[in-house]
């Protein structure tokens, strides 16, 4: 007999519909899983039998095949097993009913029949849910991910015997109830502050202004100076995400597997750090698996790279495209992935390899060439996506006395949304959703100078060495400063302000 | 163009390996020019220098500085590409120094080069990394005349990354070798070229050296033939003062405070600039009064002035553009002192 089990799967964060049908033949005993399965599928075999066994169903001894639906498409990963051990029951005549028809099959089979924890539940049920879906069986060990998406039908099973009950109709459990995002978000914590930080006023100011208007931020100080310190604050002072951000976190970091199981749902932006030695697939997404890189895991939150001339020069330039895009597009032989990569770039760097370059104590040993090559390793297509270069101080706060009390994140956290609540108002009905994303006519609308503003900018590049890429990069900072302070007009103290924040343009290391 | 045989018989001897010492043992130009029948060699060398756009004026030509033929040892060759007028300029002055430059060597450029500038003085440097190069610059920009006194053949660049610069001190200004094209920048080269931009300056400047700077060779240089030799002192303790001290203590060099310093001794005069007359309010006042004589950190600029990062920030860099305070390397400022 045949029967037909339906499950989905996933192509990038996108998924698209799996048939799975199973026949029972005349014949020698036998298994074959047809349809480009991989290992993961085709290992099936033995998980489902087992399962099956040990769950006290019978197992038929005949010639069983199973097709995966669309044939001609690469299937991955294990969440097929329970649609598959459902299926072949229901060929068997165990299960009866035809409820299962409606339902999205989804879960991995252990050997005693317990349903186990799968990769990307929540973005197979959202584009399930957008193809018109509204009924699934879920692994229980994904059910928190799944509660957060209403208007829809979930029953979560800890073993295939709970699951075939529920389709035969021998037990009726509640579906899922949803879960509150709001609730969950109260709660988010991280376990650094702003506070914590002594001293570093310009590069804590520095950061505010970048986080308020979306700017990408590079570090330049010596060793210790607290530059990792700050950047892991970055995410403490940014907007708390929407429901609709948490969501497009979560997906992402279900398909990457790293998803905390017992909160279900990504609530603090990410901050990822990948180290110096990261290769292109890891930063960017691809490998085995096409599974999202650290750039798109940072979606929505902080990319930290550290020491960034460290990296290897290659590794560096691919993140130019997804800093202009928002999105990692992952190439694989047969067809392209695109994952979301809308991140903040935050980077660290020595002023030299040594790193007493400039130090009033310290003497630096690297010789001019070295510099050279260390700050070459950073071109210029990339330097022109960062927007603040700060120079962060290597000595200690105790030698001065401070009268600025170190603030907290939750107060520098309100004016910057402060801030961005001024952009979206201003960037309604565009896709720009921060100062960082004007495009040039938008700049040239949104940023215009007094006459006063204008001569400060002009007087400014000559006196000051000012390179001309700097021109757009300033005008930005400064439309964000002027968005903090609360004022419609870029004022000429903005400039001023904004073009401190400009260390490499004003050819730091000549 | 057409050089006559002893001219070629010059490039055949430039072009012999180890050709300095040569040099030397041919005392005298008319016996090198005898060395030679068959000048194919130079011919090929004349037709590269054409395509190149290079010429060459050699110690036989009229065009040849005097204040060159008068050293120990003039170079027999002097291939160019520029402004040859530049070689007889009589106000010129040599700027050299180390090539790690500290905040405090940069300083100094930039204080002093312009002045030089505008006293009409010809910038004579030697392209390297550090003072050379930021000498030429800073020259360059100000619209002054330079000259760059390279090691090696002039088609060659060394260091690679000056390229830019050298083909602009070619077009503005004069670039000369005592190489012939295609020469390698080798390590004797260097000392052997100071000699040439001792030569052609009325005295050496240098802001910046260590305790073994290459400069210091053009310095023994300059005294030995009858230059002056101005130096800036600098901290005890900075490596990058050393060489400068030392010449200081040993009482060869002309303690330098000031560009007027080094216009004095020349006998030429700069225009001072006006008085400032600036009307600063009370944020930049208040700012300016916080820094006093030293180089101040921010933060300490925060409690000394009272001001906020953001309204500091902004006042620190109208105060910059102004011209009255400088930023130097992790957030100190300084004032600008008037020299």
């Amino acid at each position: 007999m045949l029967a037909k089990t339906k499950s989905y799967a996933l192509n990038g964060v996108d998924g698209y519909e799996v048939a799975i049908e199973v026949d029972l033949n005349a014949g020698l005993p036998s298994y074959d899983t047809v349809g480009l399965a991989d290992t993961a599928i085709k290992e099936s075999k033995e998980r489902v039998r087992s399962a099956i066994k040990n769950s006290l169903y019978t197992y038929p001894i005949r010639k069983i095949t199973i097709n995966l639906a669309p044939a001609d498409t690469k299937k991955e990963g294990s969440h097929f097993d329970l649609a598959i051990a459902l299926g072949i029951l229901i060929a068997n005549e165990e299960i009866e009913s035809a409820v299962y028809k409606d339902f999205i099959i989804l879960g991995e089979l252990s050997l005693d029949g317990s349903l186990n924890h799968i990769r990307g539940v929540m973005p197979l049920i959202i584009s399930a849910m957008q193809n018109g879906h509204k009924k699934f069986i879920i692994p229980s060990a994904n059910a928190k991910e799944a509660s957060y998406i209403s208007g829809i039908e979930v029953y979560a099973f800890g073993k295939l015997a709970e699951a075939v009950k529920f389709l035969t109709g021998e037990s009726c459990p509640e579906p899922l109830k949803t879960s509150e995002f709001v609730s969950v978000r109260s709660s988010n914590k991280y376990n650094v502050d702003f506070s914590e930080v002594k001293g570093q006023f310009v590069a804590k100011r520095a950061l505010e202004i970048a986080v308020a208007g979306g700017h990408n931020v590079l570090m330049i100080g010596p060793p210790g100076a607290g530059k990792t310190m700050m950047a892991k604050c970055v995410p403490t002072i940014m907007p708390d995400m929407t429901f609709e951000e948490a969501i497009e976190v979560t997906k992402i970091h279900s398909v990457a597997g790293i998803l905390d199981s017992s909160v279900g749902i990504v609530v603090n932006r990410p901050f990822r750090t990948p180290h110096h030695t990261a290769t292109i697939p890891a930063l960017m997404g691809g490998g085995a698996n096409a599974k999202p890189g650290e750039i798109s895991l940072a979606h929505n939150g902080v990319l930290f790279l550290d020491e960034m001339p460290e990296y290897q020069r290659r590794t560096l330039e691919t993140l130019r495209q997804p800093l202009e895009d928002g999105v990692a597009v992952v190439s694989r032989s047969k067809h392209t992935l695109e994952y979301p990569a809308r991140f903040m770039l935050v980077a660290s760097m020595n002023p030299c390899p040594c790193g007493n370059l400039g130090s009033t104590t310290q003497e630096c040993k690297c010789s001019p060439s070295e510099i050279h090559r260390y700050i070459s390793k950073l071109s210029g297509p990339l330097l022109d996506r960062i927007d603040l270069q700060i120079e962060v101080d290597g000595i200690s706060f105790d030698e001065f006395r401070s009268v600025q009390l170190n603030e907290s994140s939750s107060a520098v956290k309100e004016r910057v949304e402060k801030a961005r609540g001024v952009q979206r108002e201003r960037y309604k009905g565009s896709a720009t959703k921060t100062n960082d994303e004007m495009s040039n006519a938008q700049v040239r609308e949104y940023c215009r100078l007094d006459a006063e503003g204008e001569k400060l900018l002009k007087t400014a590049f000559t006196r000051l060495n000012l390179t001309a890429r700097a021109g757009n990069r300033v005008l930005k900072v400064a439309r964000t400063i002027a968005d903090l302070d609360g004022s419609v007009n870029i004022l000429p103290t903005h400039i001023a302000e904004a073009i401190q924040y400009r260390s490499l343009d004003r050819k730091y290391w000549d | 163009m057409n050089y006559d045989n002893n001219v070629k018989a010059l490039i055949m001897l430039s072009l012999t390996e180890g050709y300095g010492a040569r040099r030397k043992r041919y005392d005298s130009v008319d016996r090198a020019c005898e060395l030679y029948d068959d000048y194919s060699v130079a011919d090929a060398m004349i037709g590269k220098m054409e395509n190149a756009g290079v010429k060459v004026v050699t110690i036989l030509d009229d065009a040849y500085p005097q204040k060159l033929r008068d050293i120990y040892d003039p170079p027999f060759t002097l291939y160019y590409k520029g402004d040859v007028g530049l070689l007889n300029e009589s106000d010129s002055v040599a700027v050299v120094g180390t090539r790690k430059v500290s905040a405090y060597g940069k300083n100094i450029m930039s204080n002093f080069v312009p002045v030089f500038v505008k006293a009409g003085l010809t910038v004579i440097s030697g392209l390297a990394r550090g003072v050379d190069s930021i000498g030429h610059r800073i020259c360059l920009e100000n619209g002054g005349k330079t000259v760059a006194v390279v090691a090696n053949g002039i088609d060659q660049c060394y260091p690679p990354e000056n390229s830019e610069l050298q083909n602009k001190i070619s077009e503005q200004g004069l670039l000369i070798s005592e190489y012939p094209l295609g020469v390698k920048p080798l390590q004797y080269h260097f000392p052997e070229r100071n000699r040439i931009i001792s030569a052609l300056s009325r005295g050496v400047f240098i802001p910046e050296a260590g305790d073994r700077s290459g400069s210091l060779i053009t310095a023994d240089c300059a005294i030995e033939q009858g230059r002056d030799l101005f130096v800036v002192p600098g901290s005890i303790f900075s490596a990058q003062s050393v060489g400068c001290n030392k010449k200081i203590r040993d009482l060869q060099a002309t303690i330098t405070l000031s560009p007027q310093d080094v216009l004095d001794e020349m006998g030429l005069s700069c225009s001072k600039p006006h008085k400032r007359a600036l009307q600063l309010d009370f944020n930049q006042q208040s700012v300016m009064n916080a820094l006093g004589g030293e180089s101040v950190h921010i933060s300490e600029l925060m409690v000394r002035s009272g001001m906020n990062t953001a309204q500091l920030s902004s006042v620190l860099t109208q105060l910059e553009i102004i011209g009255l305070i400088r930023k130097r390397q992790g957030n100190y400022y300084e004032a600008v002192p008037e020299l």
